[in-house]
């Protein structure tokens, strides 16, 4: 099976937001993050991916200089600590929490005149943002009167009152019901759209998928993968899904051939049970050589899909139980 | 700086919200309120005028006891006056009349018509006291001939409050019952030892009120003495002079100026106001501690401490804290201090015969250093403990776990109020000395023996030694509330922050 080429950022022009090299943070004799590096262009929706315990959050401490990494370096905004831009950068903890007792608005403008908003601009701010998101009727009641996911928008809402040029959302999903998702989205994507720089962790593939430009796998901290969607569904072997009745022996002979496995079998249908069964196609093999083969050989075909790796199949790929480390550089 | 402020003012924009911050503004000055006015009012009020009844068949000593009662209440009438005429005399008000002068020359009224031409025209008019006891007359139907047990029986019912007699046609209730026996002369106990009669019979169901059993026990024993001495063929005359006689005996107070060694009120004042002071610091060094431990834990269990530190650096996380919530604890000592005040100036200008006590205290607080040490010591106080509170709150994730740890401060801290007392008793002495030195209480200690001028070794040395203190204990605290407060899990070791203090 032949590697999977995995290509490097390429360098993008002007100053990146985010620049992690070598970065390794040792806790006692853990390495929760283990020389990581990457780039962050401009303007980009960034997905952060990885399983519990990766060093996800870790990484986002560090980049926020709430702790100091064990080694290497990272330059945030062109600076070499972020507390220097601190107020031109937003984020949400992976952990949700607000003030009891204070009211909707008055967090969302506290955190904005941490970021060096004026009182009153956070003021006005958090009206307008507690209006434009729905939440209108809760601005002068007390957090603890929101519901969970709504907690998790004024959270939201207060780290990026400040309109930041770089967002930093940890797990920005989690807990929240299907709208409220898409309302998330919608955020993230309108400011990806006023070529605001977002960096999000998240588990769930199809956010990633969705939402993102880049991703960076991370597993056990130590990269696993960084590039494009489908540069990263490029890393799984092309498929072909075809069913018939037909005996396909002939098939697994082709060159372009690395497997055929059988899948359960689908419809019943007026003759009866039809097989199906999964190609996978050897690195960069055309799937139409599949479709000719069987052409050639009289395998009837009912049909013959080609389909794409979801990110979820890359995902269990590259960081499952049998995950291979690819080459990271 | 500014993120310290901002960090300052939402806590103290949050905490000034609270519940308890209010309660505390109005508790302690509620408590300090009723403390001065209680007594009062308990005094003026609590204890209405007690009626008696006086049935004396030996026609012995019937009118001394009137007499003494009439008198007692003569030096109140005369003390409210001196003290009506010293607070809006004006102008003529000349040498105040001694007792005897006033009851001499006329009382109330004379003294009242001598005053009015020269009373300050905001004066209101002289509100002569009430009288703690009142005779009355004898409820119609009791024969007063009556042998003493069927006499009595007669009584009670009045005395228990079943029947009501009359005083200037309104009911009233019967307090008391004197009931002189008719051989009270022979009644008299002349050695110790005999059997002991029953003599003069003192009727009441209240017996805490023993005023008026007193006064009828000592104006009688002397008027029987007095005749004992007429009965041995001693002059009377004589027997009155000897009855002057006494030595008095005076306090006075080594510390003191030569000349003005004598101890007055104030000075009495003057050795317990401390005291009072160590409450007051205690008490608000203990609720702010409180407030700024539950106020830590909240962030830190919230997780909204992450947020936090993606704006300010935990250094200005922690200052805007200690800022924030020192000036909470001033807020609510500035008030209770200000209600303290208002208090004593409004009793001392006002109301008849409280100024007695409470000018005292006033002119204690303000000439003595106790206020500008009760400053200095509560904002040392507080960064002490405060240090202590930060680092314990940093490492724990709940509540629940840091109240175990704060038993052992609150523990700490008993010693100051468990030795309140001591102190003031021997405020130079080993133990209030030893104490001083421990930074943790030398704000308490040191607050207890302001009064007792201490050596100025014990006062500048143990100050520098709190700052030093202070100092330390907010830098270890930095160090422990950094690593700390990103933690989660268990709290760590005590060895684990002593490693943290080394990063």
């Amino acid at each position: 099976m032949a590697g999977p080429q995995l290509v490097n950022a390429k360098a993008t022009t002007g100053a990146a937001p985010l620049e992690v090299r070598g970065v390794t943070k040792l806790f006692g004799g853990f390495r929760a993050v283990d020389d990581v590096s990457f780039q962050l262009p401009a303007g980009a929706i960034y997905g952060f991916l990885g399983p519990n315990g990766a060093g996800k959050t870790t990484t986002i401490r560090m980049i926020l200089e709430i702790i100091k990494p064990t080694s290497g370096s990272i330059t945030v905004l062109g600076a070499s600590s972020a507390l220097q831009v601190r107020q031109r950068i937003g984020y949400l903890p992976e952990e949700k929490g607000l003030y009891k007792k204070m009211k909707n608005w008055a967090v969302i403008a506290y955190f904005a005149t941490l970021k060096g908003l004026s009182r009153a601009a956070a003021k006005r701010r958090a009206f307008e943002l507690l209006e434009r998101y729905g939440l209108k009727d809760f601005a002068t009641k007390p957090t603890e009167a929101l519901s969970k996911g709504m907690g998790q928008k004024v959270q939201m809402l207060a780290s990026i009152a400040h309109d930041p040029e770089f967002v930093i959302l940890d797990e920005p999903f989690s807990g929240l019901d299907p709208v409220n998702q898409q309302v998330m989205e919608d955020i993230i994507r309108d400011m990806a759209g006023r070529g605001r720089t977002i960096l999000f962790s998240t588990h769930v593939m199809q956010h990633a998928e969705r939402l993102c430009d880049r991703i960076l796998l991370l597993a056990k901290g130590r990269k696993i993968f960084d590039g494009t969607v489908a540069e990263a569904q490029r890393t799984l072997p092309r498929r072909v899904r075809i069913e018939t009745a037909d005996n396909i022996a002939p098939l697994t002979e082709l060159p372009e051939v690395a497997a055929v496995r059988p899948l359960p079998p689908t419809s019943d249908d007026r003759e009866g049970p039809v097989a199906a069964w999964e190609v996978e196609l050897r690195g960069a093999a055309d799937p139409q050589a599949v479709l000719q083969a069987c052409f050639v050989r009289g395998i009837r075909l009912r049909s013959f899909n080609q389909s794409e790796p979801t990110l979820h199949e890359v995902f269990m790929r590259l960081v499952g139980p049998e995950a291979r480390e690819v080459a990271a550089r | 700086m500014r993120f310290a402020l901002l960090v300052a003012w939402r806590e103290y924009a949050e905490n000034a919200k609270t519940k308890g911050f209010w309660l505390g503004i109005l508790l302690v000055p509620v408590i300090i309120f009723f403390s001065v006015q209680v007594p009062l009012w308990l005094e003026m009020k609590g204890t209405p005028t007690r009626y008696f009844v006086l049935v004396d068949q030996s026609g012995l000593v019937g009118p001394v006891i009137t007499a003494r009662v009439e008198r007692d209440y003569q030096r109140e009438v005369w003390r409210a006056l001196k003290e009506y005429a010293r607070k809006y005399g004006g102008s003529n008000t000349g040498e105040a009349p001694s007792l005897d002068q006033f009851i001499n020359q006329g009382g109330q009224d004379a003294w009242l018509a001598e005053l009015t031409p020269g009373l300050r025209p905001d004066a209101p008019p002289f509100k002569a006291p009430r009288r703690a006891f009142e005779l009355v007359a004898l409820p119609s139907g009791v024969n007063p001939e009556a042998q003493l047990p069927a006499l009595a029986q007669e009584l009670k019912p009045y005395l228990r409050g079943e029947s009501h007699t009359e005083l200037h046609g309104q009911d009233i209730a019967l307090n008391v019952a004197i009931l002189v026996p008719r051989d009270l002369a022979k009644q008299i106990v002349r050695s110790p030892g005999a059997t002991t009669p029953t003599g003069i019979e003192y009727w009441s169901d209240n017996l805490a009120d023993s005023r008026l059993r007193e006064a009828v026990e000592e104006t009688v024993n002397t008027e029987i003495r007095r005749r004992e001495y007429l009965a041995r063929g001693l002059d009377a005359a004589a027997v009155r002079a000897v009855e002057q006689t006494h030595v008095p005996v005076s306090s006075l107070n080594p510390r003191k100026e030569s000349g003005r060694e004598a101890v007055g009120a104030a000075d009495i004042i003057k050795q317990w106001a401390p005291s009072a002071f160590v409450y007051l610091l205690w008490v608000a060094i203990f609720a702010i501690a409180q407030m700024l431990l539950s106020n830590i834990i909240e962030e830190k269990s919230n997780r909204i401490i992450e947020v936090l530190l993606s704006s300010v650096t935990p250094g200005e996380l922690m200052l805007g804290k200690l800022l924030g919530i020192a000036a909470v604890g001033l807020t609510m000592v500035g008030a209770w201090i200000l209600t303290l005040f208002a208090v004593l100036g409004w009793k001392t200008a006002g109301a008849v015969g409280t100024a007695v006590v409470t000018g005292p205290i006033l002119d204690v607080l303000q000439s003595s250093r106790l206020l500008p040490m009760f400053g200095v010591y509560f904002v040392l106080g507080y960064l002490l403990y405060a240090a202590c509170i930060l680092a314990l709150g940093s490492v724990c994730n709940t509540l629940k776990e840091a109240q175990s740890y704060m038993a052992v401060i609150t523990m700490i801290m008993m010693v100051p109020l468990l030795t309140l007392t001591f102190i003031p008793k021997d405020p130079n002495g080993l133990l209030a000395r030893v104490l001083s030195w421990i930074p943790l209480y030398t704000p308490f200690i040191m607050m207890n023996r302001a009064m007792a001028d201490p050596p100025w070794i014990d006062l500048i040395g143990t100050l520098l030694l709190l700052l030093a203190a202070v100092a330390g204990a907010l830098w270890m605290a930095g160090k422990v509330f950094r690593i700390g407060i990103l933690r989660t899990g268990q709290p760590p070791k005590l060895l684990e922050m002593l490693r943290w203090l080394r990063r």
